[in-house]
């Protein structure tokens, strides 16, 4: 196994380095951000060049983790957070991940919004029966809703106590800029392939390459004997959303932390988990986290789509 | 598990969701152009850097304005092309290298065409000086593999009576982790220069107009010819990544000029040096009572040896310190120091970090040219001592002290778009031999202020 030298700036939020282990062209890069354990399987390359990709995907993940994690005091979402009111210009990224949170706004009717993270502070899913009062999810509510943002950009101005969390969108697009990264590395190396695993989040450069497909286990068709189903990919991408872990449970009602942003309340009947193959992971992303949200209607609406996609119900 | 095995009407739940992912599916790979090479414009491909340039001398002496146009186009696969393009207008007097007198003197014009008159005490210049230049590199920088790099350049100026043309190539290897990188460069330059009136041949007399046979003794101290001059260099380079923080680069190069490398417009005085003589300290006379003034000579060749080392520290806040010290040293006999150091300040005016200033200070000091002098005292003119088959008084070869002081305010108003303006004050002065006699009483190295103020533009 080899250690990958990287300095602090290339790693803001201090992460183990990366390692690389394989050997020939086969190789096996493995590093932690966002929360998940990311992969990059690589074939095709000598040992230098996929040191040289796997920094790349890492200091790229890193890069949007730091700029983009709600936790931290000094980023870009610490300055949209704290403007209290005041009109901020954003730069062209954040612009960019604003306009495409805007349109998927829209295209789910407001199902999906990047302003709904001020529920997490009354719903806490700790697996007890602390389900939060009407008159707290009101007044929370006050405070959502993206049609409230005043966005044009790349100017935003937030009303008091509103927050935004990117979170949602975070690992997909981070999935996505990577493959594009080494996408344009590959311009000057000898041809190669490439899957990358972000906790169950993935994209591949095409097949593998002796033509085959690549193997993917996807959570969401895990066999109850725990066997992993495959799944065969050659192109694209897939996402998968849900976190069968968490929950509330009160009166023997089970509730998902799946949010509704335009009722404050949990989505009833939502899959334990949903995973869907598109060609970018941001759109495969988007179409999970969606059907999510539709709860009971999950199935339906994803047949709308015409995804091929793999969803896990208790 | 679930696989879509529950019996429903599936057309008619599908009828009640509209189909989003193909919109979905145009807006993702429209985020992930944003800020891509791959989805960008042609224009998009391209940095400007423009910047007008204004430098004026205390006592009106030289002006000069200079617009400055530089494009760089970035390629996929990691080369870059850039080019500059410059033009620049410089009007004004400069030193003609003969000393001021107490008396008024007459210089013939370097065409040979009218002459100028100097008042007593007045530092004697060299009023045609008015030139325009226009200037043009190319420079194409491009990755062999992720080791390796080379650079080459083309350039060229051309000017009223000047034409140079150069080229450069480099080659820089990385290693360390990229945290090294070693440059070697090679660079040559041909220039032509052609003096209206011809090349004054090297210690002639300059010829008076009150001459009665100013013709043939003009054309005397004239040669035809025009006169080239040939640069050859070679530098290498280190750069080191020391820490997170700190930057280091080292640069030893050397530099050999060859041809003519003297001034056509430079004069020197001959004063007399008698002390027993009434024309003491004044300048020395010819028969016809007309001052002794003599064209410059220099040698024909220079080699010069340069040492740089920069250090680039970023202070945690993210302000930068630049700092750097050249040392060069050539067989004329010209040592010298320079001194440069930059604090970059960043704070906000708009948004985080925007804007900065950033004070300059540099520092300069040579020894003059070994045959550098003031003026010619009589008796070397008269023995021919050979210790003047090199001769001149033009004040950038003397003993000199130089300091710059400077700031430069920048603002980034959008990404990838900066406005600045510097501005800088000039101090420059000189020392060597004392006036004698009469000549004690004149101001010999009166030195030189300037102010520059540069307005720059980058989109």
């Amino acid at each position: 196994m080899h250690t990958i030298h990287v300095t602090p700036t290339e790693n803001p939020s201090d992460h183990p380095p990366p390692t690389l282990c394989g050997s020939g062209v086969n190789w096996l890069g493995q590093f932690q951000a966002m929360a998940s354990e990311c992969d990059v399987l690589i074939e095709g390359l000598s040992q230098k060049d996929a040191l040289v990709a796997v920094k790349l995907a890492a200091i790229e993940v890193w890069r949007i983790e730091y700029k983009y994690s709600r936790y931290r005091s000094d980023n870009i979402m610490a300055s949209i957070n704290n403007s209290q009111g005041k009109t901020i210009e954003v730069d062209i990224e954040t612009s960019a991940l604003l306009n495409f949170s805007e349109q998927c706004y829209q295209l789910s009717a407001g199902l999906f919004d990047i302003s709904s993270g001020v529920l997490r502070k009354i719903w806490h899913f700790d697996g007890s029966d602390n389900i939060p009062s009407q008159t707290d999810i009101q007044s929370t509510l006050k405070s959502i809703g993206w049609s409230k943002v005043q966005w044009s950009s790349p100017t935003l101005c937030l009303k008091h106590k509103m927050e935004l969390d990117l979170g949602g969108i975070g690992k997909e697009y981070a999935v996505d800029k990577v493959k594009q990264s080494i996408d344009l590395l590959a311009a000057s190396l000898p041809s190669f392939a490439f899957l990358i695993n972000f906790g169950g989040d993935l994209a591949c450069s095409g097949t593998r390459l002796n033509g085959q497909n690549w193997e993917v286990a996807v959570e969401s068709i895990k066999k109850s004997d725990s066997v992993d189903a495959k799944v065969n990919l050659n192109n694209g991408a897939i996402a998968t959303s849900g976190d069968s872990q968490r929950y509330l449970e009160k009166d023997g009602i089970r509730y998902s932390h799946i949010l509704n942003p335009k009722t404050g309340m949990s989505v009833a009947n939502a899959p334990r988990s949903i995973s869907v193959a598109a060609n970018t992971c941001m759109q495969a992303g988007m179409l999970s986290t969606i059907a999510m949200l539709q709860g009971a209607d999950a199935e339906a609406f994803l047949d709308a789509q015409e995804v091929q996609y793999w969803i896990q119900r208790k | 598990m679930q696989l879509n095995t529950e019996v429903r009407d599936k057309t008619k739940d599908k009828s009640r969701f509209q189909k989003i992912s193909p919109a979905l599916a145009i807006a993702s790979i429209g985020i992930l152009g944003a800020n891509e090479t791959l989805a960008k414009d042609e224009l998009d491909r391209w940095d400007f850097d423009t910047a007008v340039l204004l430098y004026a001398e205390a006592d009106d002496r030289v002006s000069a304005v200079e617009p400055v146009f530089s494009a760089t186009r970035a390629f996929d696969n990691g080369e870059t092309l850039n080019i500059k393009l410059a033009y620049d207008t410089l009007t004004g007097a400069s030193p003609n290298g003969a000393t001021p007198s107490k008396q008024k003197q007459i210089f013939t014009r370097p065409s040979g065409k009218g002459k100028s008159t100097i008042a007593s005490g007045e530092s004697p210049l060299d009023d045609t000086f008015k030139d325009s230049r226009v200037a043009l590199a190319l420079n194409w920088t491009a990755p062999i593999n992720r080791e390796w790099e080379y650079s080459t350049g083309l350039y060229g100026s051309k000017e009223f009576d000047y034409l140079s043309l150069g080229g450069n190539a480099s080659i820089k290897h990385y290693f360390n982790q990229k945290n090294s990188a070693i440059n070697f460069g090679i660079s040559f330059s041909s220039d032509q220069v052609e003096p209206k009136g011809g090349t004054p041949i090297a210690l002639a007399e300059m010829a008076h107009k009150s001459d009665d046979d100013f013709k043939d003794t003009h054309k005397k101290t004239r040669e035809d010819d025009s006169n080239s001059k040939t640069i050859q260099e070679g530098m290498i380079g280190l750069t080191q990544v020391i820490n997170r923080q700190t930057i280091m680069q080292f640069n030893a190069g050397f530099s050999y000029t060859s041809g003519y490398l003297t001034d056509p417009f430079k004069l020197l005085s001959v004063i007399g040096s008698d002390k027993s003589d009434s024309d003491y300290g004044a300048n020395f006379q010819d028969t016809n009572s007309n001052n002794i003034y003599l064209y410059e000579a220099r040698p024909d060749s220079k080699l010069r040896h340069s040492f740089y080392w920069q250090t680039k520290y970023s202070v945690s806040n993210g302000d930068m310190i630049d700092s750097s010290y050249r040392f060069m040293i050539d067989d004329w006999g010209i040592n010298s120091h320079t001194l440069d150091f930059r604090y970059r300040w960043y704070f906000t005016l708009n948004k985080e970090r925007d804007s900065y200033l950033e004070p300059h200070l540099r520092y300069y000091s040579q020894s003059a040219a070994d045959f550098y002098q003031r003026y010619i005292d009589s008796d070397d003119y008269q023995l021919g001592d050979p210790n003047f088959s090199f001769a001149s008084a033009d004040e950038r070869l003397s003993d000199m002290n130089a300091v710059t002081l400077g700031l430069k305010y920048g603002w980034r108003y959008q990404e990838g778009k900066e406005v600045n303006i510097k501005l800088e004050y000039y101090s420059q002065s000189h020392s060597g031999k004392k006036g004698i006699g009469s000549l004690s009483n004149q101001e010999l190295y009166p030195g030189t202020k300037a102010v520059m103020l540069a307005i720059g533009y980058s989109f």
